[in-house]
Protein backbone atom coordinates (compact mmCIF):
# COMPACT_ATOMS: atom_id res chain seq x y z
CA UNK A 1 0.00 0.00 0.00
CA UNK A 2 1.03 3.65 -1.02
CA UNK A 3 1.81 6.30 1.18
CA UNK A 4 -0.20 8.31 -1.03
CA UNK A 5 -3.08 5.99 -0.93
CA UNK A 6 -4.76 6.57 2.45
CA UNK A 7 -7.50 4.66 3.41
CA UNK A 8 -9.93 6.14 5.46
CA UNK A 9 -10.58 2.73 6.95
CA UNK A 10 -7.73 2.81 8.46
CA UNK A 11 -8.76 5.76 11.24
CA UNK A 12 -11.13 2.68 13.05
CA UNK A 13 -10.50 2.13 16.23
CA UNK A 14 -11.38 -0.04 18.44
CA UNK A 15 -10.98 1.76 21.78
CA UNK A 16 -13.10 4.56 20.32
CA UNK A 17 -16.21 2.03 19.00
CA UNK A 18 -17.36 0.92 21.80
CA UNK A 19 -20.61 2.99 21.77
CA UNK A 20 -20.53 4.78 24.94
CA UNK A 21 -16.88 5.49 24.39
CA UNK A 22 -17.89 7.19 20.82
CA UNK A 23 -20.56 8.84 22.67
CA UNK A 24 -18.50 10.18 25.69
CA UNK A 25 -15.92 11.21 22.83
CA UNK A 26 -18.66 12.96 20.48
CA UNK A 27 -19.60 15.04 23.50
CA UNK A 28 -16.23 16.21 24.75
CA UNK A 29 -15.49 16.83 20.77
CA UNK A 30 -18.15 19.40 20.83
CA UNK A 31 -18.10 20.97 24.61
CA UNK A 32 -14.16 20.93 24.61
CA UNK A 33 -14.49 20.12 28.31
CA UNK A 34 -17.38 18.59 30.42
CA UNK A 35 -17.73 17.77 33.82
CA UNK A 36 -17.91 14.51 35.23
CA UNK A 37 -21.56 14.46 36.15
CA UNK A 38 -22.93 16.20 33.34
CA UNK A 39 -21.19 13.50 31.10
CA UNK A 40 -23.30 11.06 33.22
CA UNK A 41 -26.35 12.82 32.88
CA UNK A 42 -26.40 13.73 29.17
CA UNK A 43 -24.92 10.01 28.06
CA UNK A 44 -27.45 8.36 31.11
CA UNK A 45 -24.78 6.43 32.47
CA UNK A 46 -24.05 5.21 36.43
CA UNK A 47 -20.92 6.67 37.63
CA UNK A 48 -19.01 3.64 38.03
CA UNK A 49 -19.70 3.12 34.10
CA UNK A 50 -18.62 5.94 33.35
CA UNK A 51 -15.87 5.84 34.96
CA UNK A 52 -14.69 2.20 33.54
CA UNK A 53 -14.79 3.87 30.30
CA UNK A 54 -12.72 6.92 31.24
CA UNK A 55 -10.51 4.56 32.47
CA UNK A 56 -9.85 3.09 29.34
CA UNK A 57 -9.74 5.95 27.46
CA UNK A 58 -7.19 7.89 29.85
CA UNK A 59 -5.24 4.72 29.57
CA UNK A 60 -5.00 4.90 25.48
CA UNK A 61 -4.43 8.53 26.19
CA UNK A 62 -7.13 9.78 24.54
CA UNK A 63 -8.79 11.88 27.69
CA UNK A 64 -7.45 14.04 29.62
CA UNK A 65 -8.72 15.33 33.38
CA UNK A 66 -8.84 18.35 35.77
CA UNK A 67 -10.16 18.67 39.19
CA UNK A 68 -11.97 21.96 40.26
CA UNK A 69 -13.63 22.73 43.43
CA UNK A 70 -16.37 23.77 43.80
CA UNK A 71 -19.23 24.43 46.44
CA UNK A 72 -16.38 22.64 48.64
CA UNK A 73 -16.95 20.05 46.62
CA UNK A 74 -14.03 18.50 44.15
CA UNK A 75 -15.08 18.10 40.45
CA UNK A 76 -13.44 16.20 37.85
CA UNK A 77 -13.64 17.82 34.13
CA UNK A 78 -12.75 15.86 31.17
CA UNK A 79 -11.29 16.85 27.87
CA UNK A 80 -10.05 15.52 25.18
CA UNK A 81 -6.45 15.50 24.31
CA UNK A 82 -4.95 16.48 20.63
CA UNK A 83 -4.42 12.57 20.46
CA UNK A 84 -7.61 10.95 21.31
CA UNK A 85 -9.05 14.05 19.22
CA UNK A 86 -7.18 13.00 16.06
CA UNK A 87 -8.25 9.34 17.11
CA UNK A 88 -11.73 10.51 16.84
CA UNK A 89 -12.15 12.37 14.57
CA UNK A 90 -10.42 9.69 12.21
CA UNK A 91 -12.80 7.16 13.45
CA UNK A 92 -15.82 9.16 12.35
CA UNK A 93 -13.94 9.50 9.06
CA UNK A 94 -13.96 5.54 8.49
CA UNK A 95 -17.36 5.08 9.21
CA UNK A 96 -18.52 7.67 6.82
CA UNK A 97 -16.12 5.48 4.54
CA UNK A 98 -18.27 2.39 5.43
CA UNK A 99 -21.48 4.62 5.18
CA UNK A 100 -20.54 5.59 1.53
CA UNK A 101 -20.26 8.66 0.03
CA UNK A 102 -23.82 8.47 -1.43
CA UNK A 103 -25.61 8.90 2.11
CA UNK A 104 -27.79 12.16 2.47
CA UNK A 105 -27.39 12.23 5.84
CA UNK A 106 -23.66 12.56 6.24
CA UNK B 1 -10.88 -7.21 25.81
CA UNK B 2 -10.41 -5.06 22.91
CA UNK B 3 -10.97 -7.11 19.41
CA UNK B 4 -9.33 -5.81 16.12
CA UNK B 5 -11.08 -7.26 13.62
CA UNK B 6 -14.38 -5.63 14.42
CA UNK B 7 -16.70 -5.71 10.93
CA UNK B 8 -19.24 -3.54 10.64
CA UNK B 9 -22.22 -3.09 8.36
CA UNK B 10 -23.33 0.41 6.32
CA UNK B 11 -26.41 -0.03 8.82
CA UNK B 12 -24.45 0.28 11.94
CA UNK B 13 -22.36 2.94 10.85
CA UNK B 14 -25.15 5.06 10.14
CA UNK B 15 -26.03 4.55 13.63
CA UNK B 16 -22.77 5.01 15.19
CA UNK B 17 -22.91 8.48 13.03
CA UNK B 18 -26.82 9.13 14.29
CA UNK B 19 -26.11 8.42 17.74
CA UNK B 20 -22.34 10.78 17.58
CA UNK B 21 -24.79 14.07 16.22
CA UNK B 22 -27.35 13.59 18.42
CA UNK B 23 -24.84 13.92 21.02
CA UNK B 24 -23.09 16.83 19.56
CA UNK B 25 -26.51 18.55 19.27
CA UNK B 26 -27.30 18.06 22.82
CA UNK B 27 -23.16 19.16 23.34
CA UNK B 28 -23.60 21.98 21.10
CA UNK B 29 -27.11 23.26 22.96
CA UNK B 30 -25.38 23.55 26.44
CA UNK B 31 -22.72 25.41 24.85
CA UNK B 32 -24.46 27.82 23.32
CA UNK B 33 -26.30 28.78 26.79
CA UNK B 34 -27.24 32.32 26.94
CA UNK B 35 -25.08 34.99 29.19
CA UNK B 36 -26.91 35.73 32.47
CA UNK B 37 -29.00 38.62 32.16
CA UNK B 38 -26.98 40.65 34.54
CA UNK B 39 -24.45 40.09 32.62
CA UNK B 40 -25.84 40.38 29.29
CA UNK B 41 -26.37 44.36 30.58
CA UNK B 42 -23.16 44.69 31.94
CA UNK B 43 -21.80 43.80 28.72
CA UNK B 44 -23.93 45.99 26.66
CA UNK B 45 -23.26 49.00 28.77
CA UNK B 46 -20.29 48.28 28.45
CA UNK B 47 -20.18 48.18 25.04
CA UNK B 48 -21.91 50.89 24.71
CA UNK B 49 -19.88 53.48 27.14
CA UNK B 50 -16.09 52.37 25.40
CA UNK B 51 -16.77 54.28 22.34
CA UNK B 52 -17.47 57.58 24.02
CA UNK B 53 -14.56 57.66 26.64
CA UNK B 54 -12.04 55.85 24.09
CA UNK B 55 -13.38 58.82 22.18
CA UNK B 56 -13.34 61.40 24.91
CA UNK B 57 -9.67 60.15 25.69
CA UNK B 58 -8.54 60.72 22.09
CA UNK B 59 -10.26 63.97 21.87
CA UNK B 60 -8.14 67.04 21.26
CA UNK B 61 -9.01 69.53 22.95
CA UNK B 62 -10.44 68.26 25.72
CA UNK B 63 -14.24 67.26 25.88
CA UNK B 64 -15.93 67.24 28.66
CA UNK B 65 -13.00 66.09 31.21
CA UNK B 66 -9.54 66.19 30.66
CA UNK B 67 -7.90 63.31 28.41
CA UNK B 68 -6.71 61.43 31.43
CA UNK B 69 -9.81 61.53 33.52
CA UNK B 70 -11.13 59.68 30.36
CA UNK B 71 -8.53 56.92 30.39
CA UNK B 72 -8.84 56.49 33.82
CA UNK B 73 -12.26 55.91 33.48
CA UNK B 74 -12.00 53.57 30.53
CA UNK B 75 -9.22 51.46 32.77
CA UNK B 76 -11.41 51.45 35.53
CA UNK B 77 -14.54 50.28 33.68
CA UNK B 78 -12.49 48.08 31.52
CA UNK B 79 -11.21 46.28 35.25
CA UNK B 80 -14.19 46.23 36.38
CA UNK B 81 -15.99 44.42 33.51
CA UNK B 82 -12.74 41.93 33.42
CA UNK B 83 -13.44 40.81 37.03
CA UNK B 84 -17.54 40.57 36.57
CA UNK B 85 -16.52 38.46 33.37
CA UNK B 86 -14.46 36.16 35.25
CA UNK B 87 -17.39 35.96 37.74
CA UNK B 88 -19.89 35.27 35.01
CA UNK B 89 -17.78 32.88 32.99
CA UNK B 90 -17.59 30.67 36.56
CA UNK B 91 -20.83 30.68 37.24
CA UNK B 92 -21.60 29.54 33.46
CA UNK B 93 -19.31 26.92 33.23
CA UNK B 94 -20.58 25.65 36.52
CA UNK B 95 -23.62 26.13 35.54
CA UNK B 96 -23.72 24.27 32.22
CA UNK B 97 -20.83 21.87 33.00
CA UNK B 98 -19.27 22.49 29.40
CA UNK B 99 -16.46 24.96 28.37
CA UNK B 100 -16.88 28.63 27.93
CA UNK B 101 -16.04 28.50 24.25
CA UNK B 102 -15.97 31.34 21.39
CA UNK B 103 -16.85 29.24 18.70
CA UNK B 104 -20.31 28.52 19.06
CA UNK B 105 -21.40 31.25 16.50
CA UNK B 106 -20.88 30.75 13.18
CA UNK B 107 -17.70 32.49 11.96
CA UNK B 108 -19.79 35.10 9.09
CA UNK B 109 -21.16 36.29 12.18
CA UNK B 110 -18.33 36.55 14.47
CA UNK B 111 -15.19 37.63 12.49
CA UNK B 112 -16.80 40.61 11.53
CA UNK B 113 -17.43 41.48 15.13
CA UNK B 114 -14.19 40.98 15.66
CA UNK B 115 -12.77 43.23 13.07
CA UNK B 116 -15.96 45.53 12.68
CA UNK B 117 -16.15 46.58 16.39
CA UNK B 118 -12.26 48.02 17.12
CA UNK B 119 -12.48 49.48 13.65
CA UNK B 120 -15.90 51.00 14.94
CA UNK B 121 -13.54 52.06 18.51
CA UNK B 122 -11.39 53.63 16.70
CA UNK B 123 -12.78 55.19 13.94
CA UNK B 124 -15.04 57.08 15.62
CA UNK B 125 -12.65 58.36 17.92
CA UNK B 126 -10.45 59.81 14.82
CA UNK B 127 -14.06 60.83 13.06
CA UNK B 128 -14.61 62.97 16.55
CA UNK B 129 -11.26 64.19 16.85
CA UNK B 130 -11.02 65.60 13.25
CA UNK B 131 -14.69 66.69 13.75
CA UNK B 132 -15.66 67.61 16.69
CA UNK B 133 -18.68 66.21 16.42
CA UNK B 134 -19.93 63.97 19.50
CA UNK B 135 -22.09 62.47 17.16
CA UNK B 136 -19.51 59.97 15.75
CA UNK B 137 -18.87 58.83 19.56
CA UNK B 138 -22.52 58.42 20.14
CA UNK B 139 -23.38 56.31 17.29
CA UNK B 140 -19.96 54.32 17.38
CA UNK B 141 -21.62 53.84 21.03
CA UNK B 142 -25.48 52.73 19.77
CA UNK B 143 -23.87 50.42 16.77
CA UNK B 144 -21.77 48.44 19.66
CA UNK B 145 -25.18 48.02 22.38
CA UNK B 146 -27.15 46.94 19.28
CA UNK B 147 -24.25 44.42 18.39
CA UNK B 148 -24.34 43.16 21.88
CA UNK B 149 -27.91 42.68 21.81
CA UNK B 150 -28.42 41.10 18.28
CA UNK B 151 -25.28 38.42 19.62
CA UNK B 152 -27.38 37.75 22.41
CA UNK B 153 -30.34 37.21 21.23
CA UNK B 154 -28.32 34.67 18.63
CA UNK B 155 -27.40 32.66 21.40
CA UNK B 156 -31.37 32.36 22.87
CA UNK B 157 -32.03 31.92 19.63
CA UNK B 158 -29.12 28.78 19.21
CA UNK B 159 -30.07 27.55 22.55
CA UNK B 160 -33.63 26.75 21.80
CA UNK B 161 -33.28 25.76 18.55
CA UNK B 162 -30.24 23.20 19.52
CA UNK B 163 -32.08 22.09 22.88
Amino acid sequence: MSAESHDPLEGFDTTIHAPNRLRICALLDTAGEAEFGLVQKQLGLSASVLSKHITVLMDAGYVGQRKAVRDTRQRVWLHLTGRGRDAYRGHLAALRAIVGPSDPAL
Amino acid sequence: METNGVRLTPEQARSALADTEHIRASAAALSATPWPNWFFITLTLYTAALPITYGGAMADPDWLLPGPAWMGIMLAMTAVYGALFAVAAKTWRNKTGVALRFDVLPKRATVPLAVGLPVLLVGAAFAFRVTGWPVWLFAASLISAVASVGFHLAFVRLHRKVA
